[in-house]
């Protein structure tokens, strides 16, 4: 009997997550601005990226090198990495501080709907928006560079395959970053600018001083360039930061940079003043 | 296991006679600033409530507190009898509430924005969907995005949000801001129609009027306190404090008016006399005493009245706004 009881509680609260999880993904989906600039910056971006490479070495083949290849996957893959970080920021942001900024939170509140199931259902509903557009935009790369390869080598297929998860691993970590850390501060604009001057400021700076030694180790940057497929290195990060780093304390690393904003979210939605 | 924000929970389909709103002791403080004062709240069920007070007066923090929305520092609340937040989930589930003004994604239409708040809800909010948007007239430009949407617009749709609840309890805060007066009116009629049903609504207000034409019940409140509290027309009638006489000789009349023990003021208003009472003095039982006098004095009584009281006078009264006039 409490086996039955068990099911159909579990069953239930599957159900509510759905509905939740759903209408997260209506709010997202919905915010046209956010939807073409996250598309520009993935999908566009290396398709762009791809097109430009492609029409030089057609128009002068001697100067410029075929568009595909190993070689050219690796650089898709920094530029996706990149770009697709500063869009993971964006929707992540967004899902965050979003509904505490229109207003609405209070209204959700006021359902008795529990505020850790209203938050934990960001974390999917937001993920559905951005990694299909992250995983396109990793098919275009990969698929260009099988096609534009002429008769530079072609990546493999687990190349291919695991340079895409690495790729969906990054984007949802910079995605729960911004999540957590919009929750927190309870506002979208903060955490844009807070993150992308981390990602894009502190971190190469404190990548570059080797005083901090095996500080640098700690950074989101290094635990991700640790994991990142040995035939894209070349492309992602030219100078890695530690070769020394096992996966497991990469792997920590990552967690840890994940987790931690997404807790102190947790522990602020369901504390602060609706 | 069933969490008990999901558990099935034995509910009474009526409201047993009692509250559907109750608090004891509330307080609510914002660093110096008591807001909410030792509030003693008891909402009839199956009535519209009116909370009345000036701007300021502690009564958002109020509705606030009993959706979670904020902590209480003392007291305790119940929700159709519930006490919350002990049992909050269970509590609010057939509670719809406006609270502050209605907010809104503005870049959903106002149906989608019924579906985000219906998806936190339970499994029929959905299905209400339509019959709340139909409710409020918002039917014809449901599928518009809110951005559109007038002032009045926004007020409906915050009404419809709370009908997805099929709610036992409505808590709306100012919820005739915004309306035109055509809306107001038909905003009122709403309101009845779902007392009628066996709702009950609670509406805070500063609009005296408002409370008066729309609620049965009403509590006072100014700096935080509740001051009054009792059914409309008792409120009012305890704000009594005037005796219209029209009388065979008004010069006769006058000293025998001026000389009266509960006399305050007398003064002439065309062919009738005006007496204002004292602080002491019950309405009808003086104008017993008056009519009395005046006739062992010879003079004839045509007409003797105690105008029936407004809401606004006995707020007024009870929020010191008399003194307050008379110092300014």
């Amino acid at each position: 009997m409490s086996v039955m009881i068990a099911s159909l509680g579990g069953g239930r609260a599957a159900v509510v997550a759905g509905r939740l999880i759903s209408a997260e993904f209506l709010k997202v989906r919905k915010r046209r601005g956010l939807l073409a600039v996250a598309t520009i910056l993935t999908v566009g971006a290396v398709a762009a990226a791809g097109g430009v490479l492609a029409v030089l070495h057609a128009q002068n083949p001697a100067k410029y090198g075929p568009a595909g290849g190993l070689g050219n996957l690796a650089n898709a893959a920094y530029l996706l990495f990149t770009l697709g970080t500063v869009a993971a920021v964006l929707v992540g942001a967004t899902m965050g501080a979003g509904d505490l900024q229109a207003g609405v939170f209070r209204d959700l509140i006021a359902t008795g709907r529990s505020r850790l199931a209203l938050y934990a259902a960001r974390i999917p509903g937001g993920l559905a928006l951005l990694l299909p557009l992250v995983a396109l935009g990793w098919a275009v790369a990969a698929v260009g560079s099988v096609l534009l390869a002429g008769r530079l080598p072609r990546p493999g297929i687990a190349v291919m395959a695991q340079g895409g998860g690495w790729m969906l691993l990054a984007v949802t970590v910079a995605y729960l970053v911004a999540l957590g850390l919009a929750a927190l501060a309870g506002s979208r604009s903060t955490t844009v600018g807070i993150l992308l001057a981390w990602q894009f400021a502190v971190t190469p700076l404190a990548l570059a001083v080797a005083k901090l030694g095996d500080l640098r180790e700690g950074l989101l940057t290094a635990g991700l360039d640790r994991l990142i497929p040995a035939g894209l290195l070349s492309g992602a990060r030219p100078d890695p930061v530690s070769t020394t780093m096992s996966a497991a304390v990469a792997a920590a690393v990552i967690a840890g940079w994940a987790l931690i904003p997404l807790t102190a979210g947790a522990w602020r939605t369901c504390t602060r003043d609706a | 296991m069933i969490s008990s924000e999901d558990a099935p929970v034995m509910e009474p389909d009526t409201m047993p006679v009692g509250c559907a709103v109750q608090t004891s002791g509330l307080v609510k403080r914002f660093g110096d600033r008591t807001a909410v004062n030792q509030v003693d709240l008891r909402v009839p069920a199956g009535t519209a409530f009116g909370y009345l007070g000036p701007n300021g007066a502690g009564k958002t923090t109020l509705i606030r507190m009993l959706l979670g929305l904020t902590r209480p520092d003392s007291g305790s609340m119940w929700l159709l009898g519930r006490p919350v937040p002990a049992e909050r989930s269970a509590a609010l589930r057939r509670v719809g509430a406006m609270a502050e003004e209605p907010r809104f994604l503005d870049h959903l239409t106002g149906r989608e924005n019924l579906r985000i708040n219906a998806a936190a809800r339970d499994p029929g909010a959905v299905g209400r969907i339509g019959g709340a948007l139909e409710r409020v007239g918002l039917t014809g430009r449901a599928d518009e995005r809110v951005a559109q949407y007038s002032t009045g617009m926004r007020q409906r749709l915050g009404v419809a949000r709370c009908l997805l609840a099929d709610p036992r309890l409505l808590i709306l805060d100012e919820p005739t801001n915004g309306l035109d007066p055509a809306g107001i009116v038909e905003f009122r009629g709403m309101i009845r129609a779902l007392v009628a049903e066996g709702r009950t609504v609670m509406l805070s207000s500063h609009l005296l009027d408002e409370v008066e034409k729309i609620c049965d019940t009403a509590a006072i409140v100014d700096r935080g306190r509740i001051i009054a509290q009792g059914p409309v027309t008792e409120l009012s009638a305890a704000g009594a404090r005037t005796v219209v006489v029209q009388v065979s000789d008004p010069g006769r009349a006058l000293p025998v008016l001026t000389s009266h023990p509960a006399s305050r003021s007398v003064t002439e208003d065309g062919p009738q006399l005006r007496i204002g009472l004292g602080p002491d003095a019950e309405a009808g039982r003086a104008a017993a005493d008056i009519n009395r006098a005046l006739v062992e004095a010879g003079v004839d009584v045509y007409q003797l009245e105690v105008p029936a009281p407004t809401l606004e006078e006995r707020f007024l009264q009870v929020t010191h706004k008399f003194e307050e006039e008379a110092v300014a």
